[in-house]
């Protein structure tokens, strides 16, 4: 059964628990982050990155239509879950996958580290852990722990719960951690026809809410994270020109043939990262010395 | 809040003024916008267009410090349209009531009739209702039988103590004529001209919310510090509630005034009195001159104005009896007044709210602190005043889940006194979390839940209950072995809910809720000795019962923990009556006899709260038992006034009886266009060289400043800068501007400002904004900028984060409340050259 995510961008106030509880969920570290003085300055960190899997994004857009001539839009940005991942049909060594229940899975045991995912994936989405000798590729997955893995509800308090209260528990359990932690319900997670189809329910129902369109219905070939909008996507920085071809349907051919060329590629970039980051490293401490010494 | 969080759905018309829900309140946000889905309006009115701006269907910007003025442009709409709730004016507001007619306002001054130019405050004397008399020396005896009758109709009046009243609403003297009288100035361009916003922005926002006038609707407002942080902050509140009484929108479903609490339990932690003014269960705090219970109690039980008013504080004896009895146990008896006299006792004149205490310490006039779960060094007024103040202290406790910054004031790079000059000894004393321990927390909507022990705490941190304790029973030996000035408050205390040090929380919700101390029969059931009380109906005056806070009594019974319960409502207007407890006796809405019409019928249309079938009421648990007021033998629903009915025209308040429209203390403009009086002039001052003042209208200081939350950080911080993960959303303490003045001020995104006002500096990250914009105020621009106050030096610990904005609010405050102006003073800031002051920088790694 496929499943997903319905992001409502109409219902969410930017609070940003979907991504601090992703952090909780991956225990993923806080990043050095400073405050960039415009808009995107609420948006921090700024970008996807190996310890951060989901942002959530601030636009401010001018619309005169709109209730004080503005619209503030807060976009959550993860994985895109497509339903044929560029990122999985680049992978020599299967160590990408997609789920039964949806997600975009990664299996560390399996990775060679030559990173053609990263460059595979159309949204830009994962990200290697550049400052490890032995980096992984990180990113969301749909908290595929928490839905294929036990619950272990009997285990909680040391006491079996009751036939109703282990469903409830269940219910909201079996979600990603991310949508267990929307206050306003501008996450849902469910099957992803049904998604599709309330999405629909949604645009039809209020059309002037919504910019009439849903975002991963056919981009790429489809995603399991599907969004809506008030504004047209290209303004909240969503690529609009992926056409709707899955990415496989391109590379399949090629990628047969290059796997051991790319093992090459992956260490030889590796070297020129650690080369960068010493190099960053000496120029900072020069300039901390030169900042000491200011009168 | 009079009515709860979930509630918020049932609303009609959702007003956001004076809070930021949607930053500050997420989770109230889910019920915001099923409200929505229903069809509600929601209406946001703030200087800034905010997180809850984004989801208004109308949004209007105002200067800040004017919500009176928008308000009252408001009351004049809805009065000048007559789109009031007639029936529930008439029958449930003061409306009808006669004022004395020596009651005045007087625009040339700006005052209300009884203010006392030299001591800054009023006589309420001309402030009241008009009253029946007889002559004393009538002998109806030789009355022909009609002046008799008249006569006995009027005696009968004057013994009831019946206000005068005209229900036609015609009386000059009546208060709606006077309601309309005072709001005559507040028309559409005089609102306008102060606030800043356009008249058809004003109109707009007006029709939205008065539509909920028709008896079938039903309005909310949520407010939280952004009504409560002005000079004016309780009249912006009694602004919105006359709003509320005139479109019959108090006691509904969907309706009340809704107080968005700004910490979790603070509403708990009210209740129990944390604040100087009141005991337990708002009772009032004992003065000096009350010096017996006796005296005390004459003094606060109010008499019953008309005989059908239930005058609920007539109860006052009862519930402090049995307050005194769970205080001193054994040791009240009836010859000691049950230990009132070992009360302290204010002042008669005294007010030891915040910020008189700070000034007092800054004068070094108080030795010692403890700051309990606070952080003063960063979350009061005029920081620099508020630091400067603990290095006048003898001694200092700081009881913290972590180190902040009033702990390690005497560290401060900006405080300006050597440490070796301090000679303040500070305490630190780890405390344990709220997830570390057990107990029970009082949301806004009211509801006291119960919660239970997740972890242990770490190190040498204990429950605060525990660290009490300790305290406790070092001053009981101390007392004990020494003696001393009147140690019998400690000797006495009752002190029994802790088993070797460590607090058991049910025994000390057990003692809050109240026992039956003897056998007490009441109505043929006799209550056992020992048991806990049922209700807050069955305490007595005579020591037969206990209760260490009565609007709590009914919340943990023979029955079981209330609190702990946790049934959903599986069908229902969301009263959830089953899941938690709500103070009083498990009301969820309050006034909610006033939902239903005076035969007890729910209003034509609206949703049901309550509603009187055959001889009771069903639906939430009423206000009372009585019928409705039309009915033999029935009670006006607004039980706690004496006079039984909302007041549009209010007794009790220090700044007059009507809210009026004032400056704040530093602004903008140079003129009122309401009145000749720039300032409420019964305002908190205060008077020391720290306590500078910013010109009105000066350009030293041009652009008003707000202080403001943000959702991930929680009060100064001190938890949340804490947690890597929020401190890595929200790193630095940054500057909100619009680009207009940006652009004014030759910033770029990302460029450090010094932010300046009369009290201090602060360095800030510049954040322009399409969120703000200038505003116009009678031709002259005004530009509005604001800045989150969650910042502290200490953390995190490398200079990265700034300090807390409150370096540059003034110590001026409410009358009443004593609340500090931090939503409108004036600032001015400029670009900061990093490069040749990199010790104000904020930069990473600058200080170790």
């Amino acid at each position: 059964m496929d499943f997903g995510v319905l992001n409502d961008t109409t219902r969410c106030i930017g609070c940003r628990s979907c991504q601090v509880s992703c952090k909780n969920e991956n225990k993923l570290p806080a990043e050095p982050t400073q405050l960039v003085g415009h808009p995107g300055g609420l948006t921090n960190p700024p970008q996807l990155s190996a310890s951060t899997h989901t942002i959530v994004q601030c636009h401010e857009i001018e619309d005169a239509e709109a209730p004080g001539g503005l619209r503030l839009v807060y976009t959550k940005r993860q994985c895109m879950h497509c339903d044929q991942p560029a990122c999985v049909s680049a992978c020599p060594v299967t160590a990408l996958h997609k789920t039964e229940h949806g997600g975009v899975a990664y299996d560390e045991d399996k990775c060679i580290g030559c990173r053609y995912c990263v460059w595979a994936c159309p949204f830009g989405v994962p990200t290697a852990e550049w400052d490890s000798l032995a980096p992984r590729i990180r990113k969301c997955d749909l908290c595929s722990d928490r839905i294929l893995g036990d619950i272990r509800a009997q285990e909680l308090n040391d006491t079996t719960l009751p036939a109703p209260a282990r469903k409830r528990f269940e219910e909201s359990y079996k979600k990603p951690a991310c949508v267990k932690a929307c206050t306003t319900g501008a996450l849902t997670y469910g099957r992803h026809d049904e998604l599709l189809e309330e999405a629909h329910r949604r645009l039809e129902a209020e059309p002037a809410r919504y910019h009439p369109h849903v975002y991963g219905e056919e981009e790429v070939g489809g995603t399991s994270i599907l969004y809506l909008s008030a504004v047209p996507f290209e303004k909240l920085g969503f690529r609009t020109d992926l056409g709707t071809t899955a990415y496989p349907t391109y590379t399949a051919t090629a990628l047969g043939l290059v796997p051991p060329a790319v093992i090459g590629i992956g260490a030889a970039l590796g070297g020129i990262h650690l080369l960068a980051r010493r190099k960053a490293a000496v120029a900072r401490e020069e300039a901390e010395r030169k900042l000491g010494e200011t009168p | 809040m009079t009515n709860h969080w979930i509630d918020l759905k049932n609303s009609d018309c959702v007003l956001i003024m004076g809070s930021n829900p949607a930053e500050n309140h997420p989770i109230s946000f889910r019920w915001v916008l099923k409200a929505k889905e229903r069809g509600a309006k929601v209406v946001c009115v703030d200087p800034r267009f905010t997180k809850s701006a984004a989801h208004a269907d109308i949004y209007a910007r105002l200067r800040s410090g004017t919500d009176i003025a928008f308000l009252g442009g408001m009351i004049k709409y809805i009065l000048d349209k007559d789109l009031i709730h007639k029936d529930y004016v008439v029958h449930y507001t003061n409306a009808s009531f006669l004022i004395d007619e020596g009651f005045a306002f007087d625009p040339s001054k700006g005052f209300f009739s009884g203010f006392d130019d030299a001591k800054r405050a009023y006589d309420e004397k001309t402030w009241s209702y008009q009253y029946y008399s007889v002559d004393p020396n009538a002998k109806p005896d030789e009355m022909t039988p009609e002046q008799r009758a008249e006569y006995e109709r009027i005696a009968a009046l004057v013994a009831a103590r019946e206000p005068k009243k005209d229900p036609t609403l015609q009386d000059p003297n009546c208060v709606y004529q006077i309601l309309k009288r005072h709001y005559e100035r507040y028309d559409l361009q005089t609102v306008s001209d102060t606030t800043g916003t356009p008249p058809a922005d004003l109109e707009k926002v007006y029709a939205a919310f008065a539509a909920t006038g028709a008896p079938e609707k039903a309005g909310t407002i949520m407010y939280a510090m952004g009504w409560t942080q002005h000079t004016v902050g309780v009249q912006n509140i009694r602004a919105m509630s006359i709003v509320q009484m005139l479109l019959g929108n108090m006691g509904r479903a969907g309706g009340g005034v809704n107080a968005l609490r700004g910490e979790s339990n603070v509403q708990g932690s009210t209740d129990q009195a944390l604040l100087f003014h009141i005991l337990p269960g708002y009772l009032k705090a004992p003065k000096a001159a009350q010096a017996t219970l006796e005296a005390y109690l004459k003094a606060n039980t109010p008499a019953a104005i008309g005989k059908a008013s239930a005058n609920w504080w007539g109860n006052t004896p009862k519930y402090m009896v049995s307050l005194l009895k769970a205080m001193y146990g054994e040791a009240a008896t009836p010859e000691n007044g049950f230990g009132y006299g070992w009360l302290p006792k204010l002042e008669d004149t005294g007010n030891y709210s915040w910020m008189n205490l700070f000034d007092a310490m800054y004068q070094g006039k108080i030795k010692g602190l403890l700051a309990w779960g606070m952080n003063p060094a960063c979350s009061g007024a005029n920081s620099t005043k508020t630091r400067q103040a603990l290095a006048k202290l003898d001694w200092l406790v700081n009881v913290n889940i972590f180190p902040n910054e009033t702990g390690w004031f005497f560290q401060d790079p900006t405080l300006g006194i050597a440490p070796a000059d301090i000679k303040t000894e500070v305490f630190v004393l780890p405390a344990a979390s709220s997830v570390e321990k057990e107990g029970s927390l009082s949301n806004s909507g009211r509801w006291m839940q119960w919660r239970y022990k997740a972890a242990d705490a770490p190190g040498d941190a204990l429950p605060d209950a525990e660290i009490m304790n300790l305290i406790f029973q070092e001053l009981l030996a101390l007392y004990k072995a020494d003696g001393g000035a009147l140690p019998e408050p400690i000797l006495n205390t009752k002190w029994d809910y802790f088993h070797e040090g460590e607090a058991n929380p049910h025994a000390i919700a057990k003692e809050i809720n109240g026992y039956f101390l003897k056998d007490v029969t009441i109505a043929d059931k006799t209550f056992k000795a020992g048991t806990l009380v049922p209700a807050f109906g069955m305490l007595q005056a005579d020591g037969s019962t206990s209760s260490g806070n009565w609007v709590y009594c009914a919340s943990y019974t023979e029955a079981g923990n209330m609190s702990a319960r946790r049934k959903r409502e599986e069908s229902g207007i969301g009263l959830n009556p089953e899941w938690a407890w709500a103070w009083p006796v498990n009301r969820r809405i309050i006034y909610n006899r006033a939902s239903a019409d005076p035969n007890g019928k729910p209003w034509k249309g609206g949703i049901p709260v309550v509603e009187w079938v055959g001889d009771r009421w069903v639906g939430d648990i009423p206000d009372g038992p009585w019928p409705p007021s039309a009915l033999e033998g029935g009670k006006h629903p607004f039980i706690m006034r004496p006079d039984g009915h909302a007041a549009l025209f209010a007794t009790g308040l220090k700044d007059g009886p009507l809210p009026e429209h004032y400056e704040p203390l530093e602004s903008p403009v140079t003129d009122n266009r309401f009145s000749a009086a720039m300032l409420n002039p019964a305002s908190k001052r205060y008077q020391t060289e720290r306590d500078t003042v910013a010109e009105c209208g000066g350009n030293q200081f041009p652009y008003v400043c707000s202080t403001y939350r943000v959702t991930e950080h929680w009060q100064t911080g001190v938890m949340t800068r804490n947690s890597p993960w929020l401190l890595e959303a929200v790193p630095q303490v940054f500057l909100e501007m619009s680009e207009e003045l940006a652009k004014e001020k030759g910033l770029v995104p990302g460029d450090q400002v010094r932010v300046s006002s009369a009290r201090g500096t602060l360095t800030a990250v510049a954040l322009p904004t399409k969120r703000l914009k200038p505003i116009t105020v009678r031709g002259k621009t005004v530009h509005q900028v604001g800045l989150p106050w969650c910042f502290g030096w200490r953390v995190p610990n490398d200079g990265s984060g700034g300090d807390s904005a409150n370096l540059l609010t003034p110590c001026v405050g409410d009358p009443n409340t004593g609340i500090p102006e931090s939503k409108a003073f004036l600032v001015n800031f400029d670009k900061l050259d990093a490069a040749a002051h990199p010790e104000l920088a904020l930069t990473t790694g600058r200080r170790a």
